[in-house]
């Protein structure tokens, strides 16, 4: 039954960010924005890393029937993911990616040294990182311009960065359900970031790509 | 303060919206009259002028021995269209 959530829940996350990737990528189409193009990148990469981990858990079920998923799958697919978040980061510009105080450098440094016995947890802590990065960017954005819609994909982003910490933090309890919860938060996650993007309307419409 | 560099994308949001809300007359908007309202350099606004007549988002009009710019249908849509990807830029706290 776990095993059957864990599909359906990597599939949403696949669907939700295709949609967001497909938006972002009509807009760069039509506008040819830079922003609009890293954008289109970091869904399609997120959505991307969601179904291959969601393919991972499929073919088990259907062709291996070993009741855990290919650690590689999952590694390559959370690694995919990553990509996508560094993308939303990066797109904010990453001046400081490591804050030079030394007392902030002693909880940031610590992520990347403890799980330093699984290339999937040094991922984990890696996208963790770049989403809490993106998350205060989105938040001091709030303060300038204080739109609702900005709130939606703060909160979305820090669901995104809490599922990550949740899964990181599963290889403690890796029989539990915090790998479910991780995968159901990172999903409500991106559930938040759509709700402003439903909004906006959505039109086909073409136009040269040399504006 | 810090200052706020507009994109390219903006500056072209800037001029379709001058051509739309902001004419002075049935006529069109004057080169001289979108410089002063977009706040750019005629080599520039030139550059832009003549893409966006090429891509049809603006018509080109001569009146009065002078060239006068009005944004055409395809404008209005394609202005429409833009600022829903700017809001949907700046939901992320992005700029297109």
């Amino acid at each position: 039954m776990e095993f059957v959530l864990e599909i359906i829940l990597n599939l949403v996350g696949f669907g939700v960010g295709l949609l967001i990737g497909i938006f972002a990528h009509i807009g760069f189409r039509n506008t040819g924005s830079p922003t609009l193009f890293r954008l289109t990148i970091a869904f399609l990469s997120i959505s991307i890393g969601f179904g291959v981990v969601g393919l991972g858990y499929m073919g088990d079920s259907f062709f291996i029937h070993s009741g855990k998923i290919e650690s590689g799958i999952q590694t390559l697919g959370i690694g995919i993911q990553t990509i996508g978040y560094f993308f939303i980061a990066f797109s904010h510009g990453i001046k400081s990616f490591f804050p030079k105080s030394r007392y902030l450098k002693s909880i940031v440094v610590p992520l990347f040294i403890i799980p330093g016995n699984s290339i999937e947890h040094i991922i984990r802590s890696i996208s963790f990182i770049l989403l809490v990065y993106g998350t205060i960017e989105t938040i001091m954005s709030y303060m300038e311009n204080r739109k609702t819609s900005t709130i939606f994909v703060a909160s979305g982003l820090g669901l995104l960065a809490l599922g990550e910490f949740l899964g990181w933090y599963s290889v403690v309890f890796p029989k539990s359900v915090l790998y479910v919860l991780s995968i159901s938060t990172k999903i409500v996650g991106l559930g938040a970031l759509f709700v402003p993007i439903s909004k906006v309307p959505l039109r086909g419409m073409k136009f040269g790509g040399n504006i | 303060m810090a200052a706020t560099y507009r994109t390219h994308m903006s500056i072209i949001g800037d001029i379709l919206t001058t051509t739309r809300d902001e004419v002075p007359d049935e006529t069109g908007a004057s080169v001289t009259y979108l410089i002063r309202k977009a706040n750019i350099s005629y080599g520039r606004i030139s550059k832009i002028l003549e893409t966006l007549v090429q891509q049809g988002l603006l018509e080109q009009t001569n009146s009065d021995r002078a060239c006068k710019y009005k944004i055409s249908s395809r404008g209005r849509e394609f202005l429409q269209a833009y600022r829903g990807f700017r809001e949907f830029a700046e939901t992320f706290g992005l700029r297109i």
